[in-house]
């Protein structure tokens, strides 16, 4: 067993900001969406082209849809705790929401200020990476590849030895790669391509997306992709020594096990 | 188990103190300043610059949703409505060399530009609108600016209900933007009062609370402090930003 000093200061403090920023994010995110709790795949909002709606079509009832198939979401989606004590018409319930109840000025105050930290943080970490070389060790390269599947069939229990790699796996490569060098810049750029002055100036950016309510579908997706993302993490933080894991992430010291190697 | 039962349990009892602590943080006033500190940052960077796209006729909302109020209430302004707006004058006072009392036939007879462009709604939905009007440059211009004008301030003709008039603002960079337009057809037809008849703003360039409804003043002043509750505009006294391009 041995201790090496694996996350500098740079990184734990943009990692824990930056889930800072994202939870408030999240829920300023979905007190914005509440406003017009409809998803379209086009330019201007269009009824014909709905690929979700949460509303209530009666006192009482809550119902999403998605492509057509309405689903009854009573008291989680459409007719929900609207953060008075009492239930409406609320698509993402109050507790979920910032603040916890109806203000959409409120929400996207939140939404973006932390917008501002959540970027801020994503660009120190990258420059402190690039400048440290540690990028280098998280970028998946084509010569990873061929390891993805070793890595999970060793995950699954079907192989006892993880291939060789260096200080993060092929499967963490592969993740990293997508979570912080392309879903987290696409997320950028779909919100800001909802901003009719930023619309203004870069007519390309919403019109490749398929215009601002396409933009606002792919910012949902992005954001449920990190979700999806942090909902693995927390897994594998929880299940792969937590009390290691974590100290890695506050202190920088992190603890390697037989097999495990500091990296190239 | 016994440790995911503990973890799960104050996760949830973390969340439900997230709510209580979050409003009580929202509606403190310090921290509110502070979120909205990024507010001249976003104006600085985005700024009003470039130009809002520009479609084609059969992109066109033919039944155009209708943002703010829909059914205005105000009797003076009933009263106009009544008199097809034959008694309507635009005013342009206030930081000005000129004040004018425009017609409504003179400013159907003024030179006119059309615009096809999507409104976008601090909501979140979007429309588009083909807007014939006089662009609103050329009236400011017409009127001779003092060098004191800062703002462009637009007076409504309609209240919410609780006796407020509505009114909006623009910095006079962005009154001069190509596509700032005093608004007087929607899709080739003269502007019905839910849409904001006789004459509303177009800021295509803005969220669409910037494009005032029912202008009845234009006035140029050096500062909007003591109109309203002085944020520049009625959205913007109940808390939204007063730069709307984001």
């Amino acid at each position: 067993m041995r201790l090496i000093y694996r996350y500098g200061w740079v990184l734990r403090i943009s990692h824990w900001l930056w889930a800072l920023a994202f939870a408030v994010l999240v829920s300023s995110g979905l007190q914005i969406f509440n406003a017009s709790p409809n998803l379209d795949a086009s330019d201007k909002s269009n009824p014909a082209r709905r690929v979700l709606a949460i509303g209530a079509p009666a006192q009482g009832v809550g119902t999403t849809t998605i492509f057509g198939h309405a689903f009854t979401t009573t008291g989680w989606l459409g007719w929900t705790d609207d953060g008075q004590g009492s239930r409406g018409v609320h698509a993402f319930p109050a507790w979920i929401t910032i603040p916890g109840y109806q203000d959409l000025a409120g929400g996207r105050r939140w939404h973006f200020f932390f917008a501002w930290i959540g970027a801020l943080c994503w660009l120190a970490w990258l420059i402190s990476a690039w400048w440290k070389g540690s990028l280098r060790n998280l970028v998946l390269r084509p010569s990873d590849v061929p390891k993805l599947w070793p890595m999970q069939a060793y995950y699954l229990h079907l192989r006892p030895e993880p291939p060789e790699h260096g200080l993060y796996n092929p499967l963490q490569k592969l993740s990293y790669t997508a979570i912080l060098l392309v879903i987290a810049p696409f997320v950028v750029l779909t919100g800001l391509a909802l901003s009719p002055g930023i619309d203004a100036i870069a007519n390309p950016l919403t019109i490749v997306l398929g215009g601002r309510q396409f933009a606002r579908l792919w910012h949902f997706a992005g954001m449920m992709l990190l979700l999806g993302f942090f909902a693995v993490h927390v897994f594998q933080v929880a299940t792969q020594g937590i009390v290691n894991q974590m100290r890695a992430m506050i202190t920088g010291w992190y603890r390697l096990d037989k097999g495990e190697t500091a990296g190239p | 188990m016994k440790r995911g039962l503990f973890l799960a349990s104050t996760v949830s009892a973390a969340l439900t103190g997230c709510g209580p602590i979050a409003n009580t943080v929202a509606n403190n006033p310090t921290w509110q300043k502070i979120l909205s500190s990024v507010e001249p940052l976003n104006h600085g960077l985005i700024g009003t610059r470039g130009l809002a796209r520009n479609y084609s006729d059969s992109a066109v909302d033919t039944n155009f949703r209708v943002n703010g109020f829909a059914t205005p209430s105000d009797s003076h302004y009933l009263g106009l409505v009544a008199r097809h707006f034959s008694d309507y004058r635009l005013i342009v006072n206030g930081a000005v060399e000129r004040p004018q009392a425009i017609e409504y036939a003179k400013l159907l007879r003024m030179p006119r530009q059309t615009q096809t462009t999507r409104h976008d709604c601090v909501e979140g939905w979007s429309a588009i609108g083909k807007w014939s009007g006089v662009r609103l440059g050329d009236v400011l211009d017409a009127v001779g600016p003092r060098p004191d004008a800062r703002y462009a301030v637009f007076h409504c003709m309609d209240n919410d209900g609780s006796g407020n008039l509505y009114y909006e603002s623009l910095d006079m960079h962005q009154a001069h933007h190509p596509q700032a337009l005093l608004a007087l057809t929607l899709n080739d037809a003269p502007l019905d009062p839910a849409h904001g008849a006789p004459v509303r703003l177009r800021v295509p360039t803005q969220l669409g609370y910037k494009s005032a409804k029912w202008v009845g003043r234009i006035e140029l002043v050096s500062s909007f402090r003591s109109i309203g509750s002085g944020q520049g505009g009625y959205w913007e006294d109940q808390g939204y930003e007063w730069y709307a391009g984001i």
